[in-house]
């Protein structure tokens, strides 16, 4: 895996809004609800990266991001016609991919003890994929983020690494906003114990 | 440091986490998902013959294995004694009278 960049400046509200500004998008989606299969293009090369990434955030694996990223975009084409008019592609493409990595995290886990006495360690294989991390700031952070319980670290995630807010991450998880609110309150609880030292001396 | 300045700085310092793959991350998906959702649905004329085929095979072996059966059983059937005079009884009829010769 090469080593990942940083994406930079936008938020996920940023993103949508920047979504919606996009002629091209519901051009896009018109001809594709038309027949026009070809006009997918477009929008799978547009959400790609912001795709897998959220898939990597919750199954931590390069190959499975991929492989649910493409499932989510043969999902959403196939489903093209349930799509409501003048709605951007973003949220409805992120909801399917987290959903279907959502249901990825629990198969491991039905069959986790398999997993941990068959292959190598996970830690050790999430650390090999770690690439995209950039400096010890950000590992410490991804190290606390994965040491949360399962609920808690995809909302952390989406919150603090995708840059979501509350309201995406309702949509996205099928929770209420009042539970994404409890979850990274505990969340952010248990980070602040573990980074502290990385933020004491900081001033308000 | 409060807990809602705390988590602001983290989500900053969040950012760089987020995954971004290859130069070629893109265009692979991309590449795969085209293939996916571009496949042209069979024809009937496909799925007939699709069906078809494994029938036509099993018949097919099917008719092979009798023939060769057939062919190795005739190959190798025993030849059927000439009939002997055993079991031809000659038999003489003299003055409307009917006389078997025996052994």
């Amino acid at each position: 895996m090469a080593a990942g960049r940083v994406r930079g400046t936008l938020t996920g509200t940023e993103w949508e809004r920047l979504t919606q500004d996009d002629p091209f998008e519901g051009r896009a989606i018109e001809a594709v609800r038309s027949g026009n299969a070809g006009s997918y293009d477009y929008l799978v090369s547009k959400y790609s990266k912001r795709v897998v990434s959220i898939a990597w955030g919750i199954v931590r694996n390069a190959h499975d991001a991929e492989d649910l990223a493409q499932e989510a975009f043969v999902k959403a084409f196939q489903n093209i016609g349930r799509f409501k008019e003048g709605e951007p592609f973003g949220p409805w493409i992120y909801r399917i991919v987290t959903n279907l990595a959502l249901d990825v995290v629990k198969h491991r886990s039905r069959f986790r003890h398999e997993e941990l006495t068959d292959v190598e360690p996970a830690a050790r294989r999430d650390s090999a994929e770690l690439g995209a991390l950039s400096g010890e700031l950000a590992q410490r952070i991804d190290a606390a983020l994965q040491s949360l319980p399962e609920n808690q670290r995809v909302v952390a995630r989406l919150y603090l690494v995708e840059q979501f807010d509350h309201a995406e991450i309702a949509s996205m998880m099928n929770l209420s906003e009042g539970t994404v609110r409890s979850h990274l309150s505990l969340a952010r609880k248990k980070l602040k114990e573990q980074l502290a030292d990385l933020y004491e001396g900081s001033h308000d | 440091m409060t807990d809602d300045k705390f988590f602001e700085r983290l989500r900053e310092d969040a950012r760089p986490l987020q995954y971004d793959g290859d130069d070629f991350l893109a265009a692979r998906i991309a590449a795969r998902v085209r293939e996916r959702v571009t496949a042209r649905p069979p024809t009937v004329a496909q799925l007939l013959a699709a069906w078809m085929r494994p029938v036509a095979a099993s018949l097919a072996a099917l008719v092979l294995s009798v023939t060769i059966g057939l062919t190795w059983s005739q190959q190798h059937q025993e030849p059927t004694p000439e009939p002997g005079i055993s079991s031809n009884p000659i038999e003489v009829a003299m003055a409307g009278e009917l006389y078997g010769v025996d052994d």
